[in-house]
């Protein structure tokens, strides 16, 4: 069999598997073991290749930013932070709505997880926004929209598992993710402003319940003060911030603002175990694949097909790989599809001599997207499902929110200077800039 | 709904056996003691280093208790149904055709389980002659945990294979489960 069929049919065998209704991680490795069989490759290397592709000291990030969003949403202390987006934004039009979007920024800044961010507003706002005439559909929508912001907002959980597997700067692609995820979070508010449900209109909160509100918040807020900070001061690798976040919050925020949760921390370190197991086994079994991939020359059969119809333009090389990206994103999870395709990826950003920072934050960016989209939107079913309406309806009505995902994603892949720039001033090398031979400054590509 | 987070998850209790139940608790403990010991060990790390006193085989001990952690949560999400799905489909369906998709799924899980078992240790056997440096750990310290998932993973499938085979897949929580895929 030709190496572009093995391809195929490992790719048919996951999809097919997967869509049965097989776990995602077994659903990747059966394909892998069965291609395998048509290759020199040894059975015993492939399952090797399941440790190897989960042993990298930067992916162990992924349980830390997991636990501390599963801390901050079991341990209510992310009602603090609700209360001071209500003061800040709670007298608008579609007040709760803004309140959502304001918080999803504050929680972005504290965990990478967008499904965390959901668990919180479903458990919290939701039924202050179904009180206040807001349809079901709406809410489940807007929340799912807005999580999405947790995976662009650094700490992002997609942010490492890229930069580990692509060899790409953590702390430059964490700096990148801030300009598309304000976007989001500009465009959700704005949309919400002139399109959503009124609400119940409110008076605006006096500067002293401002005051109090972010005094209540100022323990949860330190958080993202620790992480970029120590990443930014070269203190911590990313993997050290979250574990000095996770432990912040254990020792200082919970024994603080709710002591009455201690007693469950326990039960919260097993769940968050067992949380991070399961992306974690998927990246497991989406390495073993990515590396079937890569040693069957994919990067070069698909390269191959894309720079025939783009050549070497970066910008139509990467114009195409959105639209492929959104069509990946809308059927496997983010976790996995960055995995698989990053030989593909790295081989793209090199033909078309693309910043492989700005490669990745636009790959996010659009993989983010995917977590709202139909069959497997992740953030929007765990949304719908804990709202408690039907996800059709909930795709109906994120479909004008789609709209504020395709210009972020316009906008990243236009302007690299704007997305780039925060990495640029503060983390140059992670940009391709070098120090200069003379010790003063950088000297950057154009 | 049941409460996702328990120690031994109710749902799906027609597919589970009994005396498996202190296992997945077992393994939901282990779960739990692995993050927090390599938080433990990350915190001694970064404690450590800035001290001027590092001990540079933490590093490796953190990532076997992740990998072990990673392994662990495999096999344990496979008895509580907690892994990722592309799509629930199955639980839209049935009478025979949903038993009959429901086996197939659990077959390939099994056959893929019984390839961990094999040629994990195969491979665990292999690693035996490799070590980490500078701690000398041998790379089968950390590989070993696939085929005791296989193991693990195998055994679970069997019991849900057994248990549907006699009281059928379908369960009263399908309908928690279909509402997430309607369209």
């Amino acid at each position: 069999m030709t190496a572009g069929g093995v391809l195929l049919l490992m790719t048919l065998l996951f999809l097919t598997f997967g869509y049965m209704g097989v776990p995602v991680t077994f659903a990747l490795i059966a394909g892998v073991l069965v291609a395998t069989f048509f290759t020199p490759i040894s059975m015993q290397s492939m399952i090797g290749q399941l440790f190897h592709g989960i042993d990298a000291e930067t992916l162990l990030a992924v349980p830390f930013f997991l636990l501390v969003g599963e801390l901050m949403a079991a341990s209510d202390v992310a009602t603090r932070m609700i209360r001071l987006s209500q003061t800040l934004v709670g007298h608008l039009r579609g007040g709760l709505a803004q309140v959502v979007t304001v918080f999803s920024m504050f929680f972005a800044g504290i965990s990478g997880s967008s499904v965390a961010d959901v668990a919180v507003l479903t458990r919290t706002i939701a039924h202050d926004m179904k009180r206040e005439g807001y349809d079901r559909a709406f809410t489940a929508a807007l929340i799912a929209s807005a999580s999405t912001m947790a995976n662009l907002i650094p700490p992002s959980i997609m942010a490492v598992v890229y930069g580990a597997t692509g060899d790409v700067s953590i702390g430059g692609l964490f700096l990148a993710g801030v300009v598309p995820g304000v976007l989001v979070g500009i465009g959700l508010m704005v949309y919400s402003y002139f399109f959503g449900p009124v609400g119940v209109m409110k008076k605006r909160s006096s500067l002293t319940e401002v005051i109090v509100a972010a005094r209540g918040s100022a323990l949860p807020l330190v958080i993202p003060v620790i992480i970029m900070g120590g990443i930014l001061s070269g203190w911590f690798t990313p993997t050290e911030a979250g574990m000095v976040a996770a432990v912040y919050i254990v020792v200082v925020l919970i024994p603080i603002i709710n002591a009455r949760h201690i007693r469950e921390l326990p039960r919260d370190f097993m769940y968050a175990g067992l949380l991070y197991s399961l992306p974690m086994g998927a990246v497991a079994g989406a390495s073993a694949f990515g590396w079937v991939v890569a040693f069957l020359r994919g990067p070069d059969i698909v390269a191959n097909y894309i720079t025939a119809f783009a050549g070497n333009d970066g910008a139509t090389i990467m114009f195409l790989l959105v639209v492929l990206f959104v069509i990946v994103g809308d059927f496997i999870d983010a976790v996995p599809a960055i995995i698989i395709f990053m030989p593909i990826i790295r081989k793209l950003a090199e033909v078309g001599n693309i910043n492989p920072l700005h490669m990745g934050v636009v790959i996010v960016t659009t993989l983010v997207f995917g977590l709202i989209t139909p069959p497997y939107g992740l953030s929007l079913l765990v949304a719908s499902k804990y709202v408690g309406v039907g996800f059709g309806k909930a795709v109906v009505r994120s479909l004008p929110l789609y709209i504020v995902f395709f210009l972020t994603i316009a906008f990243t892949v236009t302007f690299p200077k704007v997305v780039l720039w925060l990495p640029k001033q503060f983390l140059p090398e992670s940009v391709g800039c070098f120090r200069s031979p003379s010790g003063t400054g950088y000297i950057c590509p154009p | 709904m049941a409460d996702s987070r328990a120690l031994i998850l109710d749902r799906h209790r027609h597919l589970k056996w009994k005396w498996l139940d202190p296992l997945e608790a077992g393994l939901m403990v282990l779960c739990g003691l692995s993050i927090g010991m390599f938080t433990l060990t990350v915190l001694c790390d970064v404690v450590t280093r800035t001290i001027g006193a590092p001990w540079l085989w933490l590093q490796q001990v953190t990532t076997a208790f992740f990998a072990w952690g990673v392994f662990i949560g495999m096999a344990a999400a496979t008895r509580r149904l907690d892994h990722f799905y592309l799509t629930e489909i199955t639980k839209r369906m049935t009478g025979k055709p949903r038993n009959a998709i429901e086996i197939v799924n659990r077959v390939v899980v099994l056959l893929v389980a019984i390839a961990m078992v094999i040629f994990g240790w195969q491979n665990a056997l292999l690693d035996l002659g490799s070590f980490r440096m500078p701690s000398l750990i041998p790379l089968t310290v950390y590989t070993a945990i696939v085929p005791i998932a296989g193991v693990l993973v195998a055994l679970f499938t069997v019991e849900q294979l057994v248990n549907g085979w006699r009281h059928g897949f379908a369960g009263p929580e399908d309908s928690d489960d279909i509402r997430e895929t309607l369209l």
